[in-house]
């Protein structure tokens, strides 16, 4: 994919719509977990989602980048 | 404010070894704080320079601006930052786009907005508002630097966007991932504090009577700490999702305290009124019922043990209320007079809700307290929030003539940093209108800011300029910057941490490579001082509501106004909205008066009366859409409710009088109808007590024996 792609006419870097994508993502993730209690099983639940949403927006980014 | 009633509240004289510990823990956690502070300042500082941002100063900022010591506080105020940044930008698009080259209109159209939005922030109660002002001034942020030459508008708003959302994000995840305190604990130490507060309150108060003042520093409270965590739950749901899942409950929990806390209240202005000896067997006989519910509610022990045996407590409550009618038929059995009875019934029936409601309260913390999940949980009615538009109508006046006033002093001075005093006024007067004292805030925050720009320029011209590096960069900063986070963990002073250090940063205006012109630094920090200056002058030119009797009239007569929706209103959903709004009137009345002043001390005697009144009405109407009852009962009960409607609109000696009269009648007209009759036999009695807000009516010639 390119490194730069227009929206509305506006060059933007093509990983901005990843990282929102990302936020999405993790968001319905974190849903899910909260929604069945899993947070009770991880020692640090702040850390692990940091640590979930930078694996979801270095996996997606690292996709279309390839 | 919340933090300093906290202090207060748990205020003791002695000191014991366990305290001298909460104290070392608290300052600890306090330190710990200013580190992840100054740390999120530094890193944001690093990565601005890094992404060769224009202002990396801004983005230090920013993050100066939303860091708290409370992760949930920071995500909540970060999440409407990030809202209130984007549609500044969009809106300073549409503004340079229609005015590009007239300096008047454009200046008047951004003052416009600014005002509006001010004025839609001081109807929100939590960081919404902060939203709000954002909003607002990110619009004059992005439009001002390129007034001169429009078509950079596009590179300016990306710019502040991204210096704004990178401290956004830094404060955010070193304030979430980093030896968090998280608002979540807060709160749950605070509803369990609560719930165990309020059940040890009333079982140690339920076999004594409480004087009114007693029964008013308690209504006080309650109000607080029904507001309280209405607000802190608001912001917590950023934190995580375990407790967004919980949010609902905690919604219901709420509203079974102030069901019951309202309840609770009723009973015990009915036991004062019976004071006296003609009263006593009655008295005593509710005595003997209430004792009953006490000994339900458990031996007295300390208050740690209570929360822990909810559950149990809840199926102990559960299977009271057969008991409770057993005994009550007994007790009634003794009673022969028709007004003795009617007495009776009505505590009776009082004793037998707070038991229902005691219980419901329980179950509510268990539930919440438990760790499983919600399921199948009905949404709780939303807590409702009552605003004076007239309060917001000023903020929205004011707002837009502080900047109007400072844009022409701008424009006829041509002073080049006329733009920055002007941009500061409004920011303040915008922030500052949502505080409960804003004078004195600004105030506060002038100290702060005079601090800061000595600090400021001590460190750009005394250290900085000697340094070379990032590393030696920070080393001069943080000295600086410590005394300010410190100042602003702790509540002594508010206002003069977070001050100082936006002075401070802005002084500094961090760059990479660092711009030294000691005449700009100076003309800036002159513009600051004038512009925090020129926010106070706006404040005592259109006072808020701690400043204006009349504001604080017009939001005492919504505080009537409440009773008049509870007789009113569709009863849909009515009964949770009457007693989350009249709460929320009554703090706002708490947090504009001083403690113990008259004007304070009438808004808790208007607030105890409408709670219990209004609570009486809704009860009675409940009742009356349910009864099947004559045509000539119903018009006399609409009757007499609307009387006391109009009695509550505009307080009456005439008007007192007839909606006695009315409800008297109604109560004869009732006889047959207990459940009819005992809410409206508490309504009269509300009317008829001396010592309440309303007594002032009472008839000269009754006062003596009524009391």
């Amino acid at each position: 994919m390119p490194r730069e792609i227009a929206l509305f006419d506006a060059l933007v870097p093509t990983l901005l719509p990843i990282f929102l994508a990302s936020l999405l993502l993790q968001w319905g993730l974190d849903w899910l977990v909260g929604r069945f209690g899993l947070y009770r099983h991880v020692w640090h639940p702040p850390l692990f989602r940091l640590a979930l949403f930078a694996c979801v927006f270095g996996g997606l980014g690292l996709l279309a980048m390839r | 404010m919340s933090a300093a009633a906290e202090r207060l509240s748990g205020s003791t004289s002695r000191v014991r070894p366990g305290e001298v510990f909460a104290w070392l823990r608290g300052a600890a956690l306090d330190w710990l704080f200013v580190a992840k502070a100054t740390f999120a300042v530094l890193l944001t500082g690093w990565l601005a320079m890094r992404f060769d941002l224009e202002q990396p100063g801004t983005a230090m900022m920013t993050v100066a601006i939303v860091i708290h010591p409370q992760s949930g506080m920071v995500i909540a105020k970060s999440f409407y930052r990030t809202l209130g940044t984007l549609v500044g930008c969009a809106v300073a698009f549409a503004i340079v786009g229609a005015f590009p080259q007239q300096r008047v209109p454009f200046l008047a159209c951004t003052a416009l907005w600014i005002g509006l939005c001010a004025g839609g922030a001081s109807l929100q109660r939590n960081f919404r508002s902060y939203g709000f002002v954002l909003a607002g001034y990110t619009a004059a942020i992005v439009a001002l630097p390129v007034v001169t030459h429009p078509q950079n508008v596009f590179d300016s708003a990306v710019m502040r966007v991204s210096e704004v959302m990178l401290g956004i994000f830094v404060a955010g995840i070193v304030s979430d991932a980093i030896f968090p305190q998280r608002l979540g604990d807060v709160l749950r130490d605070g509803v369990r504090s609560q719930f165990a507060n309020f059940i040890v309150f009333v079982r140690d108060s339920l076999r004594g009577a409480l004087p009114r003042a007693d029964l008013e520093k308690a209504h006080l409270r309650f109000v607080r700490e029904v507001v309280q965590i209405e607000s802190q739950r608001s912001s917590v749901v950023f934190e995580d999702a375990g407790v967004r899942q919980r949010s609902p409950r905690l919604r219901l929990f709420n509203h079974a305290f102030m069901a019951a806390s309202t309840s609770y209240h009723s009973l015990h202005h009915l036991l004062n009124r019976l004071q006296g000896e003609a009263h006593a067997p009655v008295r005593e006989r509710l005595m003997m019922l209430a004792g009953e519910l006490a000994d339900a509610l458990g031996p007295s022990g300390s208050e740690p043990r209570v929360a822990a045996q909810a559950p149990a407590l809840a199926q102990r409550l559960s299977g009271l209320h057969e008991r409770l009618v057993a005994q009550a038929r007994g007790l009634r059995a003794g009673l022969h007079a028709r007004a003795e009875r009617l007495d009776f019934d009505t505590g009776a029936e009082l004793v037998m809700r707070i038991a229902a409601e005691l219980h419901d309260y329980t179950d509510a913390y268990a539930l919440l307290a438990s760790p499983r999940a919600a399921r199948g949980l009905v949404e709780p009615a939303p807590f409702s929030h009552a605003n004076d538009w007239a309060g917001a109508a000023i903020v929205v006046v004011r707002a837009t003539l502080t900047m109007f006033a400072m844009g022409l002093f701008w424009l006829d001075t041509a002073w080049p940093e006329g733009a920055g005093a002007m941009l500061i006024a409004t920011i303040f007067s915008g922030l500052m209108a949502t505080l409960p004292d804003p004078l004195r805030a600004i105030r506060y925050m002038l100290v702060g800011y005079a601090l800061g720009i000595v600090a400021g320029i001590a460190c750009v011209y005394g250290v900085l300029i000697h340094m070379d590096g990032f590393v030696l960069f920070c080393a001069a900063l943080v000295p600086f910057l410590l005394p300010g986070f410190y100042l602003s963990a702790r509540p002594a002073w508010p206002g003069v941490g977070a001050g100082y250090l936006l002075a401070l940063l802005y002084t500094i205006a961090a760059k990479n490579p660092m711009d030294y012109n000691a005449l700009h630094s100076i003309n800036d920090s002159l513009s600051q001082l004038l512009g925090v200056g020129g926010a106070g002058v706006a404040f005592m030119l259109f006072a808020g509501t701690s400043d204006s009797p009349w504001l604080l009239r017009r939001l005492l007569h919504k505080l009537r106004m409440q009773l008049v929706h509870a007789c009113e209103w569709p009863l849909r959903g009515l009964l949770p909205r009457f007693e989350s709004a009249s709460r929320d009137v009554a703090a706002q009345i708490v947090a504009h008066t001083r403690a113990g002043s008259p004007p304070s001390r009438e808004g808790l005697a208007w607030s105890l009366a409408v709670q219990e009144t209004g609570r009486a009405v809704i009860e009675l109407r409940m009742a009356l859409a349910q009864a099947e009852v004559s045509a000539r009962l119903r018009d006399d009960i609409e009757a007499a409710l609307a009387a006391l409607a109009d009695l509550y609109a505009t307080p009456g000696n005439e008007r007192y009088a007839r909606a006695r009269r009315l409800i008297a009648a109604a109560i004869d007209e009732a006889a047959a109808h207990p459940a009819l009759r005992s809410p409206l036999h508490l309504i009269r009695l509300a009317l008829l007590d001396t010592g309440s807000v309303l007594g002032a009516h009472v008839p000269a010639e009754e006062k003596p024996h009524a009391a």
